[in-house]
């Protein structure tokens, strides 16, 4: 793109004189990482990056209506930081059946549905399941695996509460203890409820790894929560008219003994 | 069909421009002027040069313009916008002046779009803008900041 200088050209910094709504409005249909590098660039950037008025904006449309659902006293000294802490230190909603937070670089919503929400089959039965709290844990109880032949486990969000026009991908968030066994590869699959039976998103699943030997990127991945991640599938979610999404991990073919795996939830993020 | 009454603006340098009211009236202020009545003489723009003036009379009138499509509109605005940024600088203040909305919207996108993923660098040097930082300041900030730089 040239420019036309006039031979007269004086370089001005026009920012300094531009009205603060003017930057405001201008940083506002950036995004949150643009915003916070803006701090970096002069004083008056740093001023208006910083506004509430510019992270208000980059907050989703819903996020009092999600906070309220929060037992959590939420006191920040600016958005900013209010958007920086929920990305940071995911909050518990509905008495602790969910977590969520936001992804930092661009303010989408994630969801990590507890491991008390889950669908698991024999879940009840205590010689095949235990449900017990755990230090790391963001929720009040965790599942785990001490033997099964059936694992079955899914997790189920309402496709309403996740920001438009966005790409998902579901995990299922879980460590591995010591004692793991029989589980090299599962399947996992994910769907849309009203769009798609149980049935046939079973014939399409893949396969995950979940130990063993192989390609490293296929195996669990280490989060920042001193957790582990397996992903599930992805699905696009438009305008959120479209129902739940289940996402399902299974190993429901080789029926030999597993065990020794902990599950806290299934996350649904952007990335 | 209503007779077009055509207003008379005046800018900062003493020129003045004859536009139709129906398209005038895009500004928020100008309508706002009309509709109380006070516009039998020239309207005063002292804030808004002849050059400005010229370019927002440009917009209003192709935005007027009937028989035009939306793709037609986008590349009208795509070449309206592509100008150095002292003309948007003038622009926007025209238009915040003036109070037409859209005008500022567009123009505020144009200018998100040029430093939208870029670094601090890069924004002072296409901007002119001089880094009043010390290093130390700036080397706090972007540690602050660090999730966004890398």
């Amino acid at each position: 793109m040239e420019f036309f200088w006039s031979s007269s050209h004086v370089p001005v910094d026009y920012f300094r004189f531009l009205p603060e709504g003017c930057i405001s409005e201008i940083f506002s249909l950036t995004s949150p990482k643009d915003a916070a590098r803006f701090s970096a660039v002069s004083r008056t950037f740093m001023s208006a990056a910083e506004s509430n008025v510019v992270w208000e904006k980059f907050f989703p449309s819903d996020y009092n209506d999600i906070i309220s659902r929060s037992d959590s006293l939420m006191v920040s000294p600016s958005k900013k930081q209010l958007y920086l802490s929920l990305c940071d230190s995911p909050i518990l909603l509905d008495g602790g059946k969910l977590s969520f937070s936001l992804d930092k670089k661009t303010g989408k919503k994630c969801f990590m549905v507890a491991a008390t929400e889950l669908g698991i089959t024999w879940g009840d039965t205590p010689e095949y399941w235990e449900w017990l709290s755990h230090p790391d844990s963001r929720f009040s109880k965790v599942a785990k695996l001490n033997s099964v032949c059936w694992l079955d486990v899914r997790g189920k969000i309402e496709t309403r509460m996740l920001s438009e026009r966005t790409k998902y991908f579901a995990y299922l968030v879980l460590k591995l203890e010591d004692r793991f066994h029989g589980l090299g590869n599962a399947n996992a699959v994910v769907r849309f409820v009203d769009s798609e039976s149980d049935n046939d998103a079973e014939q399409r699943a893949s396969v995950v790894r979940l130990s063993g030997q192989g390609p490293r990127a296929t195996l669990p991945l280490s989060r920042d929560d001193g957790w582990m991640e397996v992903e599930l599938g992805n699905f696009f979610n438009d305008i959120g008219e479209d129902g739940a999404v289940d996402a399902r991990l299974m190993e429901i073919r080789d029926l030999g003994w597993k065990g020794g795996l902990i599950v806290q939830g299934v996350e649904f993020r952007p990335e | 069909m209503s007779s077009t009454k055509l207003l008379t603006l005046k800018t900062s340098d003493g020129e003045e421009f004859k536009l139709d009211e129906a398209v005038a009236v895009k500004s928020q202020a100008i309508k706002n002027m009309v509709e109380d009545d006070c516009v039998s003489n020239a309207i005063p723009l002292p804030n808004v040069d002849s050059k400005t003036m010229t370019k927002v009379i440009e917009y209003w009138k192709k935005h007027s313009e009937e028989g035009v499509s939306k793709d037609q509109l986008n590349d009208f605005d795509k070449g309206f916008l592509e100008v150095h940024h002292s003309v948007l600088y003038d622009l926007l203040l025209a238009a915040n002046y003036l109070n037409d909305k859209e005008l500022v919207d567009v123009i505020c996108q144009e200018v998100a779009d040029r430093i939208k993923g870029k670094t601090p660098e890069e924004i002072r040097k296409e901007f002119d803008i001089k880094n009043d930082f010390t290093p130390e300041e700036e080397e706090k900030i972007r540690q602050e900041n660090a999730w966004a730089f890398d």
